[in-house]
């Protein structure tokens, strides 16, 4: 069960300042729009925390790209809105930390063939409630899921939406408990990324099979017999390899409910 | 009831007994004797064994209060017309000494204690009171003939007199063993293998039913009758034939009675029939073993029997039902065996059918886990890991040391003592028959010359067991305690190392097992366990196992956890990076929640309405809008302005209750459409109005408690709020009357009264036309019966009546409805002009100032203290109104109550904070600081928070009509009552329609027929009356035409508040009371005996251990204060403890108060018994059993009964609860609303008027805390 509160509450406060900037191209206005600074929770998702900042590079732009939809690059990778922000920025400046992030906001030539298109903030929910309900599935063979009651999924969702950790996690909390005799989930809901962005999803048990704890080291040289040195960061740390994947997973998954680990 | 901590017993394999605290995760070794133990048996705080010389011993212990049995007899004397009264009765008379209906001889120099291990508190002594009235100091009471009605006075037709002795005697071997006499004068003649105590929970017994059962070397089966709780060691031995060829090896008694025993040749056999009334059954029933496998062991639970076979398997016997034993051979029997996997080679049930075992291989103890009541087999078998105590057998200086303690002392006087009393002879005579063999085997009668002189040698045997007490001891292998008969063997718990075994309060500052160097991980080998007294919760599971519990506490001091931890830390810091200019992402901004629902009118109709929550954390500002279906607006709360909410739900309508003084008088009530969506907006509402009222944590000390008629306990802190004082000791409130409609009257009441020293400022401008305007200082409203009930002002202490019309103004003044004299002054105000009027009480009368000019002064017609309210009316235009006063003014607008978690009946705060609580079920709790819990669990940290649970229970009555064709038949006449209803009879109540308030209770129990209704019953629950409703007794007569009888199901709440168990002794009434530095806490037990708790502090404030006190009468209720005692006892009287004071807390004896005798109307009731009281430094306050209230004044250190009663009369309000402290006195009135006494001061101590404060319903309060000033 996720009972360390500090861990949990460290992670859900964890913040990234960001400068975003309009690109050069769809200036329209004599005037130079000013960078907009915004501090962003890591565990949020893009379409949740830009509206402001939309409305600040609105009036720089031409008047026929408002409507269209807005999207996001860094370093000229567009930025997959459906994941945490926090783990964008650890897969693109994981290794050479730049604060604040500096990303370039764009109204046009929507780059189709990379990015889903997100038209409103429910599709964000739909996405991510997918998302929880899949590393349900990986846990507890979706059991809790299924007996939660809708208003349960929408407090979960206004909870990650608002930044109301207590709200949240009242829900969550059922969702990282262990079910029956066995202390630990069924496999664990992981996502292991490459530097390339290439995601790995295997299935996990966070036991091994004398039914001891699994650590994050076993589970790398199962899955990667090749690599010897190797790291893995999320929520902007390298983790310890000797970390028991069960406890990782009921603290450190990002809300979606998966663990987002970048190696390298 | 479940105590808070529960034992296991079990036997290593060296023989020492050891136990296992629920509450601690050590296992401690039981005191050491030199004996070893083959077997032993336990229920809570009851323990049987067989000794390593095949004896039996018996083991008291963790019983807080000691034992007490009181001995009674009668006196009667007959009037003879030469000798007047005399001893010398009719032939046809009762006995001179005999039991209180004359059937049995009670000569009090034959009533002795039944054992050694008993001994008397006190001197025979007379009872001096008879129902409550003082009796001569004689303590005759007289009547016309045996048996009759017996007065307190003599008069010329009393023939005959009686008088009550009494004499307590005592448990004295508490916490040691004590040997049980052996069959024969020869203990090896017929050893013991085997010993089983159980039928603790035979269905429908009354409380305390204990069952023995022993098997003998020869095989024979062996009962012990008169065992219970409150004759721990019975009276002696009965021989249970069985079947031939039956020879039995172990024997296991469950709660519910239920007897298996075991044969040698691995069958079972059951005892069937046993019942209440019939313990020892009537017949022996086999049952088939598994197949191919020889039994071993066997132990029986209430809904479960377990067994293990030779080869270690592990059986569990399918369809026992605890309930039905006596009745159906089947449910003592079941239906089959079950194999369960495991290899164990022993098996005990406990309470709740928890299971416990030794495993075959590692001879470790181990626990069932998952059994509920729907899943009796459990799950898996989980290992007890808890540490060892290391052997202390070697600390023979300890157990010397201790045998000069005072116990020992007073054992050895005793039995010195005793013989001047009682005649030699009957000695012997009482020990054989309380003892010894069982009756076949009694030797025939001897001639008495011979029992005489055996009685002395036997006297003397004691008397020289009681000197070489001492001597022995320090050798204990070489003595064979069985020798002493029934005597006590061992001593008094070492209370520095024995008290996690011994002490059940080992509660919240329970220390974690602190000395390490005397514990240790060290390999035991078990050879038995016995769980029949320990109580393992499942939702509760105690420290035992290190599985789960180890595995987290190691993780949070991991390497790796706190190496993640201090990453995430820096990551979260961003050095060098200028923060300021970043704006934050998601914006605080108000959420709305909201749901269908229906608001509840007075008249218990409802109206469909849609709930709207509004809340902005930032603005600290919420509102709960409520819509009509359609959208339109019924009313907008402000959040801010209720001043309580709280669950008021009936069974299957959740309903919470908003109260919100300034804009509902009665409040609001809603009902939500399930249980889970009540529970969402109470903790809610609850979170935001704490929130806006910046209310969290732990009230102070001053704080009033009270608890609702839910059970749910509310809180109010009156450091929460500012009160307007300028220091002086004035007290002032500025009312908004700006805009208010005056034409037609303004009642404004001032929560307060007018003492000389107030004072009333009005400041307004006159109409043009304006004819007439009058103010009025009044008092409360009192309701009239005329053709319909009216409201009216009968007492108004000042009118002020400007006429402009007449160009005069009158003062007068209205006493109980009629004015008096009127008196005229000139008029200075004028029509459309600013006006203001201050009006000042002083001690004679009131000073009136007009426009900042003395006015007139108007002496005084009613008191001043009467006032209440003031009513301004004319047409005028009023800016201000300012009141002050010389004490708090408190407006219930202001008073916000914060509910706290938890379920009680009963609370006590003190003024340091330390607060009590009762519940249903008479446990006592003792409040950790904490907040929320159960429902509100999403409220605040969980600090302090502890599963509790409460048990109520619910009654239904069934009703029968006698006709002549049918007999008693359950079809009444018209006119009749409801056939199944409540006591009353006037609603119908059936078994089938009884719900529980909310899904978080649940039932425990079937519906049973309770057969200790009050008033007796027949053996089938019946009592009979001649009609409904009348007297109810337990014997049919001829005159009867009408019975009915109680059916009672137990339901239980489990859920989560701030409190913590302190104590296992049930209480039915506590009192605390605190100055700086000392703390007094007295409470009356279940069975009415006063207690108090030592060692209670700040710091500590469950204390230390109850210390206990004799009392003449049970006792029903208590309060403490300044440290003097009252205490109520169960007929009404009134005590109060003699010799009380800081340095002898007990005091020295009780002493009867004169009964509350008052002038008024209730007076013609002759001797209004009390119910309740409460103490503060100068008066008591008295809750009289018609419900009014008494007040004793003149309480002094020096006179702990006070000198003056007076009842409060200016209201027929009734009530039933009251606390006092000081001068700040609750009360809370029969239909559930809370009041403030006004007018208190020292000149006045029982105050003037009450304050409505919370419109309720609550059922109990305690103001204990709150001193305002």
């Amino acid at each position: 069960m996720a009972n360390d509160r500090e861990v949990l509450r460290e992670i859900w406060d964890g913040k990234l300042p960001i400068c975003f900037q309009l690109a050069q191209e769809e200036i329209m206005d004599i005037q130079q729009p000013d960078p907009f600074y915004v501090m962003v929770p890591r565990l949020s998702y893009f379409p949740l925390v830009i509206d402001k900042m939309k409305r600040h590079f609105l009036r720089y732009i031409s008047q026929e790209n408002a409507d269209s939809e807005m999207w996001l690059d860094y370093n000229d990778q567009p930025l997959k809105w459906h994941y945490p922000i926090g783990f964008l920025y650890d897969l693109f400046c994981g290794n050479d930390p730049q604060l604040p992030w500096t990303l370039t906001v764009h109204f046009t030539k929507f780059p189709e063939d990379i990015l889903l298109h997100c038209p409103n903030k429910d599709v964000v929910e739909a996405h991510y409630m997918s998302t929880v309900k899949e590393a349900d599935v990986l846990k507890h063979r979706g059991q809790v899921m299924s007996t939660m009651q809708k208003k349960d999924h929408s407090q979960l969702w206004l909870g990650l939406q608002n930044d109301k950790f207590d709200q949240f996690w009242a829900i969550n909390r059922r969702l990282m408990e262990s079910h029956g005799d066995s202390e630990g989930f069924k496999y664990i809901p992981i996502r292991i990324y490459s530097d390339d962005g290439t995601c790995n999803q295997r299935l996990v048990s966070p036991k091994n099979n004398d039914g001891s704890r699994k650590t994050l080291q076993q589970m790398i040289s199962e899955l990667y017999p090749e690599k010897n040195d190797f790291n893995l960061r999320t929520h902007g740390i390298i983790l310890p390899l000797d970390t028991p994947l069960q406890w990782l997973s009921e603290h450190m998954s990002y809300p979606d409910n998966f663990l987002h680990l970048c190696i390298y | 009831m479940s105590s808070s901590s529960s034992l296991l017993f079990s036997i290593n394999n060296e023989g020492k007994v050891y136990a296992l605290s629920t509450s601690g995760s050590c296992w401690r070794e039981f005191m050491y004797l030199g004996l070893e133990f083959k077997t032993l048996s336990a229920v809570p705080h009851y323990l049987w064994a067989v000794g390593g010389d095949r004896q039996i011993y018996l083991h008291v212990h963790g019983l807080e209060i000691p034992i007490r049995v009181k001995e009674e007899s009668y006196e009667n004397e007959r009037w003879l017309p030469l000798e007047g009264f005399s001893g010398r009765l009719l032939p046809t008379d009762r006995y001179h000494f005999s039991s209180q209906d004359g059937t049995i001889d009670r000569s009090i120099d034959r009533i002795r204690l039944p054992s050694m291990a008993w001994q008397w508190e006190g001197d025979w002594q007379l009872e001096l009171t008879l129902n409550g009235q003082a009796l001569d100091h004689d303590g005759w009471s007289y009547a016309v003939d045996f048996p009759a009605n017996f007065c307190p006075v003599k008069q010329w037709k009393s023939c005959v007199r009686r008088r009550k002795w009494i004499r307590y005697r005592k448990f004295s071997a508490m916490n040691s063993w004590c040997a049980i006499a052996p069959l024969h004068k020869d203990p090896t003649q017929e050893p013991f293998i085997d010993i089983s105590i159980g039928g603790n929970e035979i269905p429908y017994a009354s409380p305390g039913t204990l069952s023995v059962w022993s098997i003998t070397a020869h095989g024979r089966v062996m009962y012990r009758t008169g065992v219970s709780t409150t004759s721990p060691e019975g009276l002696k031995w009965i021989n249970i034939s069985i079947p031939p060829n039956c020879d039995i090896r172990q024997i296991s008694v469950g709660p519910s009675g239920l007897v298996w025993a075991l044969l040698w040749t691995g069958r079972t056999i059951v005892r069937k029939g046993i019942t209440k009334d019939c313990p020892t059954g009537d017949g022996w029933l086999e049952v088939k073993s598994p197949t191919e496998t020889k039994l071993s062991v066997i132990t029986v639970g209430y809904n479960a029997v377990w067994a293990v076979s030779s080869d270690a398997r592990v059986w569990f016997r399918k369809g026992i039902d605890g309930n039905l034993v006596g009745c159906s051979e089947i449910a003592a029997m079941g239906s089959g065996w079950l194999e369960i996997t495991g290899n164990m080679v022993h098996i005990s049930v406990g309470k709740n059918d928890q299971v416990f075992a030794i495993g075959e291989s590692d001879k470790c103890i181990y626990w069932r886990s998952g059994i509920t009541a729907s899943e009796l087999t459990g799950k898996r078998w989980r290992m007890v890991q808890a540490n060892m105590q290391l052997s202390r057998t070697s600390s023979s200086a300890s157990v010397v040391s201790s045998a000069s303690n005072a116990k020992h002392h007073s054992l050895t006087t005793l039995s010195e003592a005793t013989p001047e009393l009682k005649s030699n002879i009957n000695i012997h005579n009482s020990w054989e028959e309380s003892h010894s063999a069982p009756i076949e085997h009694t030797l025939p009668l001897k001639p008495p010359k011979l029992k005489q002189s055996k009685g002395k040698v036997e006297d003397e045997k004691i008397d020289l067991t009681g000197k070489s007490y001492e001597t022995t001891l320090k050798n204990p292998r070489a003595w064979s305690p069985v020798r002493s008969v029934g005597s006590v063997v061992g001593m008094e718990a070492q209370p520095d190392s024995d008290s996690s075994v011994f002490d059940v309060d080992s509660g919240m500052y329970f220390d974690e097992e602190v000395s390490q160097t005397a514990w240790g991980m060290c390999e035991t080998t078990w050879t038995f366990v016995d769980a029949g007294a320990c109580f393992v919760d499942n939702m509760q599971i105690p420290h035992w196992f290190t599985d789960i519990q180890n595995a987290h506490n190691y993780d949070l001091i991991a390497k790796w956890r706190i190496q993640i931890l201090d990453s995430l830390k820096t990551c979260n810091k961003f050095h060098g990076i200028n923060l300021s200019k970043y704006g934050i992402a998601i914006d605080e901004k108000g959420w709305t929640r909201s749901c269908e629902a229906r608001l509840v009118n007075n008249n218990n109709t409802c109206e469909d309405s849609i709930l709207s929550l509004y809340w902005h954390s930032l603005e600290n500002i919420g509102t709960l809008s409520v819509f009509q279906p359609d959208g339109t607006i019924k009313f907008i709360l402000n959040l801010g302005e209720v001043t309580s909410i709280f669950p008021c739900s009936e069974p299957g309508c959740p309903r919470l209750s908003l109260l919100v003084p300034r804009q509902h008088a009665h409040g609001i009530k809603v009902q939500f459409a399930s249980e889970m969506e009540q529970e969402e907006w109470l903790c809610l509402l609850v979170e935001i109005t704490s929130q806006i009222n910046g209310l969290s944590g732990k009230p102070s000390p001053k704080s009033l408690w009270a608890v609702t008629n839910s059970g749910d306990v509310i809180n109010w802190d009156p450091k929460a709020i500012p009160f307007n004082s300028d220091n002086k000791g004035v007290y002032s409130k500025e009312f908004q009357v700006f805009g208010k409609d005056i034409l037609s009257g303004l009642i404004t009441n001032l929560n307060n009264n007018f003492p000389p020293g107030s004072s009333l400022k009005i400041s307004g401008c006159l109409g043009d036309d304006i004819e007439r305007f009058h103010i009025n200082l009044q008092g409360p409203e009192i309701k009239k019966q005329r053709h319909k009930i009216e409201v009216e002002v009968t007492d108004i202490a000042l009118h002020f009546n400007v006429r402009f019309d007449e160009a005069t103004v009158v003062c007068n003044t209205k006493t109980s409805g009629s004015w008096g004299i009127e008196e005229r002054h000139d008029l200075l105000l004028q029509q459309g002009h600013e006006f203001s009027i201050k009006i000042v009480c002083q001690p004679l009368g009131f000073e009136i100032c007009v426009n900042g000019k003395s006015y007139c002064f108007y002496e005084h017609r009613l008191s001043p203290e009467s006032i209440t309210s003031v009513l301004i009316k004319g047409s005028l235009k009023l800016y201000t109104m300012e009141y002050s006063t010389t004490s708090v003014i408190l407006d219930p607008d202001e008073i916000v109550w914060r509910i706290m978690g938890g379920h009680l009946r009963k609370i006590e705060c003190s003024q340091i904070g330390v607060t009590w609580g009762i519940s249903h079920d008479h446990r006592a709790w003792v409040y950790t600081g904490g907040w929320g819990g159960g429902v509100l669990k999403a409220i605040s940290a969980k600090d302090g928070l502890n599963p509790i649970t409460d048990t109520q229970t619910y009654c239904v009555y069934e009703n029968q009509r006698w006709n002549p064709l049918t007999g008693y038949t359950s079809t009444g006449l018209p006119t009749d009552r409801y056939m199944w209803s409540d006591i009353t009879g006037k609603h119908k109540r059936t078994r089938e329609h009884t719900k529980l308030l909310s899904r978080h209770w649940h039932w425990i129990s079937e519906w049973m027929i309770d057969y200790n209704t009050p008033g007796g019953v027949d053996s089938e629950g019946w009592q009979y009356a001649t009609d409904f409703p009348a007297p109810y007794h337990g014997k049919k007569l001829f005159t009867d035409c009408v019975r009915r009888r109680r059916w009672y199901r137990k339901a239980q709440i489990m859920t989560e508040g701030p409190w913590v168990r302190a104590g296992s002794t049930a209480l039915v009434d506590i009192s605390l009371w605190s100055n700086s530095d000392d703390t007094s806490v007295w409470a009356i037990t279940l069975g009415g005996e006063a207690i108090y708790r030592t060692g209670v502090t700040i710091s500590t404030p469950s204390g230390i251990h109850w210390e206990h006190i004799n009392s003449p009468e049970p006792l029903i209720a208590i309060s403490t204060a300044n440290h003097i005692v009252w205490a109520v006892g169960r007929k009404g009287e009134l005590y109060y403890r003699e010799g009380a004071c800081k340095d002898n807390v007990a005091g020295t004896n009780w002493k009867l108060i004169e009964s509350p005798r008052c002038n008024n109307i209730y007076s013609h009731k002759a001797n209004i018994g009390a119910k309740l009281v409460s103490l503060n430094r100068h008066s008591a306050w008295v809750l009289l059993s018609n419900n009014a209230i008494a007040v004793r004044t003149g309480i002094t250190r020096d006179k702990h009964d006070g000198n003056h009663w007076k009842c409060l009369t200016e209201s027929e309000m009734t009530f039933k609860d009251i606390s006092s402290i000081d001068h700040e006195i609750w009360a809370v009135s029969n239909d559930g609303s809370l009041h403030r006494r006004l007018g208190i001061t020292s000149e006045n101590p029982t105050g003037s008027v009450w304050q409505l404060v919370h419109s309720g319903p609550i059922v109990h309060v305690s103001s204990r805390g709150s001193s305002l000033e």
